[in-house]
């Protein structure tokens, strides 16, 4: 039975990639499979988790609902293209300030859609985390530390001090 | 050796861990990937309980990019069938290969695999595979297992065995009789936990790559025990241990449900038959349907008490259903010997007879999750310590106050010695911090507003440390410290970062005997040709043992560095200080020398004959393999031992709303009083006790691992097994008390469980203290809405019948 095979280009943080791919292959496949963007991880083949979280022009997405060739086109957004070199970028670094991690493998998605949030609500309660960030499950941390970093990143970014406490 | 001065344990310092897993560099198993690798898939058994007539894999090797597919009979021929993880108390192991061979005990066992060049055409491959069963009838309950009125079970999983028991235990101590016939109050009831377990957001994932020409095999692969996965390996292959490495490197969550080999030898044995490396990634409706499996128990118990709350004895008869096995797939059935070891408690009790069965069923197998046994103790007691106060008109502090053990140290008439405890003072803290008295009056309030709030508290403690004989959790840990000519430390440790922030706790121990930063210490763990055999990271033992092995091994370099400086500035070795990444003398600071300038000068310039003349081993290295002095495993006279050396004390307590119309939940706060002796990283330690807390709350409240009347599993997806979200997860509050375990210099005791222990136990008594007005007992769980209706419903006079739910 032969595979039938389309051609598809995607920009992931900036570079552009041409790839040919079937149908159904999974867009998190692709990036972690054909990429080899790792960072992005599955937890269940369902679209429960948001291990998979990624964006997709502008909005984010779980990356194991979308298939590789509904992204031709698009311009992606991973966990990969966050850190600026050596430095991780202001909400990685409250993350890490306030504990909200343990494994690491919700982490990913968790930013991503810190990320989202707060490019809509720079300001959010905890009521508006705990709703927006829902789709997205930690078994580690308990949620809490994540509502911590999310707040604390709201703070550093509106008041404009970029540099990270240091314990 | 000076006492231990220490400028890093005790700090919350940030995580070495968190720079890479937050830029997505994480080194989870399935990252990796090997030139011309193969990917696996698993086809499961459909069927619960049947012989396995005919597995046709023909078809499946003629999709396109499918290179083998083989059955269990097939596999037999190329490997040994699962090693034995305990052999202790004369347990029965089922005799089984890692692809079910003549019979499937569960639906979800293993039967045949493939590999192929993409994980797609791997799934294709699994459904062009025909299985021929016979069906059996099923054994799904612990009566079916059982047997009635005496006579053996209708139907015998292993019939080598005779009947379905597969552990069986027994333990008196002291006068039980005598006890009850002197009570004021006897309390009896029956106490179910339903069947769930850890969940990790990462399943199982395997790299395994056999290179036939130097016989060397290497299995990535995310699990909690690299090294007995290395020895079940050679076990399971025939291939020497020196010729295995596994590698594990950050695991996405383990919560003791990766601690076995299981389907982990699948993909290894494809790749010793294609000659190719080859992946699997478990899917999460595998991981759910065969993954290890925990709690899933009930309690027949009975309390004496004298009339002043005084517990006088405790009688238990304490049944689980562990699936098809609970000793071998995954080894999981000694949770109900710690928990039938553990009802005591922090009490002073010792009048107790307790019995622990544990039956197979066509189920998944039971392993290991957090707790282990002591939160199976801690519902059992705390609720009949609960019901006891109700009943004697006492306040539910005041009757445990009048029974803590407050004089240390002190026997459990189990055996367990508790070395030290502030379990008074937590929960004297718990009441304070919780201010009860204004939730008292509180929840008079609302109930005449017509809303019903609850409080629950509980005591409790945390074993930790397991050490147990006859099994591949035998009670050592090992490191080794080197420090380098350019100064720099490198930490090979036997412990496994499971996300309990291992490189930064181990870092920060060895910083401080090193004089150093944890920033100047780099921490190795997960690979075994260069670890020294270890027991990885289970029952909290990583700030005990892990760090124990670690302080002793980073000694031993400390005392050359020392000597060989005292040599190089004329002075004694108890004239100088290591701080600050130098060596100093005392009181004459500008005389020193940094670590790298004294490592150097050790190693070769000038060399190790001048800088420690006659010193065996002249390098600034240490090596420690730590046993606990704790433990002992002679029996006493009453056939006790000690497997659990450290306990951290605490008291949790909830507060809950309850509707009654609708049977919701709402935990509106949970309080956490624990003394986990010194904690090494405050953080690290808060991160636990939460995480392990909202584990407990989501066992309480929702999940559970449910099989239809036909033995099919029917939570499949995530979804339908219902996580703990951002929504539903309660606040909590920790306050911490830090009583050092004298067992140790570091003064350590693990906290990776005490976050769960207790939630379960509050949770419940909370929602009974809220619906207390509609006579409501809350014995089982999850406490769905539908269970909570049901509950108010059967309490009502009229509907009142003998066996609640």
């Amino acid at each position: 039975m032969e595979r039938q095979s389309f051609p598809i280009s995607v920009k992931v943080n900036g570079t552009e990639y041409r790839r040919q791919v079937e149908p159904r292959l999974l867009l998190v496949d692709l990036l972690r499979d054909e990429l080899g963007l790792t960072g992005t991880h599955i937890g269940c083949e369902e679209g429960i988790c948001g291990a998979c979280t990624v964006e997709v022009d502008g909005e984010i997405v779980k990356s194991c609902l979308l298939f590789a060739v509904q992204a031709d086109g698009a311009s992606i957004t991973t966990i990969e293209g966050l850190a600026d070199g050596d430095r991780l970028n202001p909400l990685q670094d409250a993350f890490a300030e306030s504990g909200a991690l343990q494994c690491g493998y919700c982490t990913p998605g968790m930013v991503m859609a810190a990320r989202a949030l707060l490019k809509s609500c720079p300001a959010p309660s905890d009521e508006e985390i705990r709703c927006a960030m829902v789709g997205n499950l930690c078994r580690c941390t308990g949620y809490q530390h994540i509502i911590d970093a999310v707040k604390h990143a709201a703070e550093v970014a509106s008041s404009g001090n970029e540099k990270p406490r240091v314990t | 050796m000076d006492a231990p001065r220490s400028n890093w344990v005790g700090r919350s310092v940030r995580r070495k861990e968190d720079d890479r897993l937050l830029r997505g560099l994480g080194n989870f198993a399935d990252d990796f990937s090997l030139p011309g690798q193969l990917y696996c898939e698993i086809l499961r058994s459909t069927v619960p309980h049947a012989r396995i007539v005919r597995v046709d894999t023909s078809r499946a090797t003629e999709i396109p990019g499918v290179v083998i597919a083989v059955s269990g009979q097939e596999a037999k021929k190329h490997w040994k069938p699962l090693p034995h993880l305990v052999e202790m108390m004369g347990l029965k192991q089922p005799n089984i290969y890692a692809l079910a061979t003549d019979k499937v005990f569960y639906e979800g066992e293993p039967v045949a695999a493939v590999a192929a060049e993409s994980r797609y055409a791997a799934e294709d491959a699994l459904a062009a595979i025909r299985v021929e069963y016979e069906e059996l009838p099923t054994v799904l309950t612990i009566d079916e297992s059982l047997g009635a009125n005496g006579r053996p079970p209708k139907i015998v999983l292993y019939e080598e065995w005779g009947d379905n028991l597969q552990l069986d235990w027994q333990f008196s101590y002291g006068d039980v009789a005598g006890a009850f016939a002197s009570a004021d109050l006897v309390l009896s009831d029956r106490i179910r936990v339903q069947r769930h377990s850890g969940m990790p957001l990462e399943t199982r994932a395997v790299l395994a790559e056999y290179d036939h020409r130097r016989r060397e095999l290497t299995v990535r692969m995310s699990t909690q025990i690299p090294h007995q996965c290395r020895s079940a390996f050679a076990a399971i292959f025939g291939l020497p241990e020196t010729h295995i490495r596994v590698l594990s490197g950050d695991v996405g969550g383990g919560f003791g449900n990766k601690t076995q080999v299981d389907a982990e030898a699948i993909p290894i044995l494809l790749s010793i038959l294609t000659k190719r490396p080859v992946k699997w990634a478990e899917k999460r409706s595998d991981w759910l349907v065969s993954g290890p499996a925990a709690r899933d128990y009930v309690h027949e118990i009975e309390v004496a008490f004298k009339k002043d709350g005084t517990l006088l004895g405790v009688r238990d008869a304490l049944v689980g259903d562990i699936g098809c096995d609970g000793a071998v797939r995954t080894g999981g059935v000694h949770s109900l010997l710690v928990g039938g070891i553990y009802i005591p408690g922090p009490y002073k009790l010792q009048n107790y007879e307790v019995s622990v069965r544990a039956f197979v069923t066509n189920k998944a197998p039971y392993g290991p999750y957090r707790g282990f046994g002591k939160d199976v103790a801690n519902v059992a007691m705390e609720t009949m310590l609960h019901r006891g106060a109700i009943a004697l008109g006492l306040d539910p502090v005041e009757i445990r106050q009048r029974n803590l053990v407050d004089e240390f140290p002190y026997q459990i008439c189990t055996g367990p010695m508790l070395e030290n405890g502030s379990f008074r003072d937590c929960l004297d803290r718990l009441v304070k911090e919780m201010d009860i008295e204004a939730l008292r009056k509180r929840q008079e309030q609302s109930r005449k507003e017509g809303r019903f709030i609850g409080i629950g508290i509980a005591s409790m403690m945390e074993p930790s440390g397991f050490a147990g004989p006859m099994s591949m959790f035998s009670g050592f840990e090992s490191a080794s410290v080197r420090v380098a000519p350019d100064g720099s430390v490198l930490v090979l440790t036997g412990i496994q970062g499971i996300g309990q922030g291992t490189e930064t706790s181990i870092a920060q121990v060895a910083a401080d005997r090193l004089g150093c930063t944890p920033d100047n210490v780099r921490v190795v763990y997960g690979d075994t040709a260069v670890v020294p055999y270890g027991l990885g990271s289970f029952s909290s033992r990583g700030s005990t043992y892990g760090a124990m092995a670690v302080y002793q091994a980073a000694n031993q370099a400390r005392e050359k560095l020392l000597k060989a400086a005292a040599n190089m500035l004329e002075v004694d070795p108890l004239d100088l200080e290591l701080k600050e990444g130098c060596v100093s003398v005392r009181g004459a600071e500008a005389r020193r020398l940094s670590l790298a300038e004294v490592a150097t000068a050790i190693y070769f310039f000038p060399g190790p004959y001048l800088t420690l003349p006659n010193e065996p081993n002249p390098i600034p290295e240490g090596h420690c393999t730590w046993t606990n002095p704790a433990v002992r495993w002679t029996p006493d006279e009453a056939g006790r031992i000690q497997i659990y050396p450290f306990h951290a004390s605490g008291a949790d307590g909830a507060l809950v709303e309850v509707d009654p119309e609708t049977g919701e939940v709402r935990v509106e706060q949970l309080w956490g009083v624990h003394d986990v002796g010194k904690m090494i990283n405050p953080k690290i330690v808060e991160a636990q006790l939460v995480g392990g807390a909202v584990q407990g709350f989501g066992g309480a409240m929702f999940e559970e691992l449910k099989y239809d009347e036909s033995g099919q599993m029917v939570t499949v997806t995530l979804g339908s097994y219902q996580l703990p979200n951002f929504r539903s997860a309660p606040p909590m509050k920790i306050a911490h008390l830090e009583t050092p375990s004298g067992i140790t210099p570091l003064g350590t005791k693990g906290v990776g469980e005490g976050g769960i222990i207790a939630i379960p136990t509050i949770i419940r008594l909370a929602i009974e203290d809220a619906l207390r007005p509609f006579g409501v007992k809350v014995n089982a769980t999850p406490l769905t809405p539908p269970r909570v209706l049901d509950l108010i419903e059967s309490a009502r006079p009229s509907t009142r019948r003998a066996d609640p739910p």
